[in-house]
């Protein structure tokens, strides 16, 4: 066996790799090599002579690195919910209104006026839930008034 | 993955803060020992170790059942390279110095052979530091993945991505220039062996 070969072998037993045949071939590369046996030596000190770093990292670093983490922490996904929601109750509301005043064209009364007043009061300020609440109001209160047929037109 | 590993990091996934400590301290040593000789100075070599664990907690999903030391290493090593891109030399050692064309090198005392390098003699540990560091990037790193974050071959390889005979290769050509480097203090290491 070369001494390259020898050396890695070596090494390889050094960090506990060794295979069971590269732990045999070793063992008779070392009886056969004296010289193997001084460099084992050396690879041996080598380990014990590196001195440990004068310094470690900071003592509260986990302390760090949990503040880091929290700091780098994403903001939480919009929820989409509550928007979708009302988008949804809005659009129903208005679909509703249109279905009632196409019906309603010919009764020439004052719900369209009645309604349309309720959404001008609305403004920039005003809580959407609670302006889409006072339309539907409005809206039931105009019809309950104004009946969408007349029971003599059957 | 190591079974110590594993738990902690399941425990820390359900909001225990104290696994992670755990895991801190189980790689502090060797963890920290890689990057210190990389780094400029031990400021940058904690902000170093932060950073890894920073960055692996946050892509933890990425390696799942894979070797946590290895990742964590992983991390370190793309660290250590990033730094070592951005630090170029400001002068080559082996540009030329004068108009002679007489090298930096040649004109520098040699810090193996120095009268203060042979003074600190005692201190072998300390020659081979400086021994390593001028090695080459690549083989610098295996030598002190090897001897001071005690990482097997098998590791150093998944770190470097390479085969795990270039790794071998690697700390052998670190071990000849040392030889080299160091000398007659290089056979010293065979004394301090019991």
């Amino acid at each position: 066996m070369n001494p390259k070969d020898l050396e890695q072998l070596l090494l390889l037993e050094q960090s506990g790799e060794l295979t069971p045949q590269q732990q045999r071939r070793l063992e008779a590369g070392l009886a056969a090599a004296p010289a193997a046996r001084q460099l084992r030596r050396e690879l041996q000190g080598l380990a014990r002579a590196i001195p440990e770093p004068s310094t470690g990292p900071a003592p509260d670093a986990t302390e760090k690195i949990l503040a880091r983490l929290a700091a780098n922490r994403p903001a939480p996904a919009h929820n989409w919910f509550p928007t979708l929601a009302a988008a949804a109750a809005l659009a129903l509301l208005l679909g509703s209104y249109a279905l009632h005043s196409s019906r309603s064209l010919d009764a020439g009364t004052g719900r369209a006026q009645a309604t349309q007043s309720a959404m001008l009061d609305a403004d920039e300020w005003t809580d959407p839930l609670e302006q889409e609440f006072a339309d539907l109001e409005n809206l039931f209160r105009v019809m309950a008034e104004q009946p969408l047929f007349d029971l003599a037109d059957l | 993955m190591d079974h110590d590993d594993a738990t902690c990091l399941a425990a820390w996934r359900r909001g225990d803060t104290e696994a992670l400590g755990a895991l801190v301290e189980k790689y502090r040593r060797p963890l920290f020992g890689y990057l210190v000789r990389f780094a400029n100075d031990p400021h940058q070599a904690d902000e170093w170790f932060q950073e890894t664990w920073v960055r692996a907690i946050q892509h933890m999903n990425l390696f799942r059942q894979r070797n946590f030391q290895g990742w964590l290493f992983r991390i370190a090593h793309n660290l250590v390279v990033d730094h070592l891109r951005r630090k170029k030399p400001e002068v080559s050692l082996d540009a030329p110095a004068t108009e002679e064309g007489a090298p930096w090198k040649a004109r520098l005392a040699d810090p193996a052979l120095s009268p203060a390098l042979a003074a600190a003699g005692r201190d072998l540990g300390r020659q081979i530091e400086a021994a390593a560091n001028r090695l080459p990037p690549e083989q610098r790193e295996v030598f002190w993945l090897r001897m001071a974050a005690d990482l097997p071959f098998k590791e150093i390889a998944r770190v470097q991505r390479v085969s795990i005979n270039t790794a071998l290769a690697r700390m052998q050509y670190a071990l000849d220039k040392l030889r080299a480097d160091l000398g007659p203090a290089y056979r010293e290491l065979q004394e301090m062996t019991p």
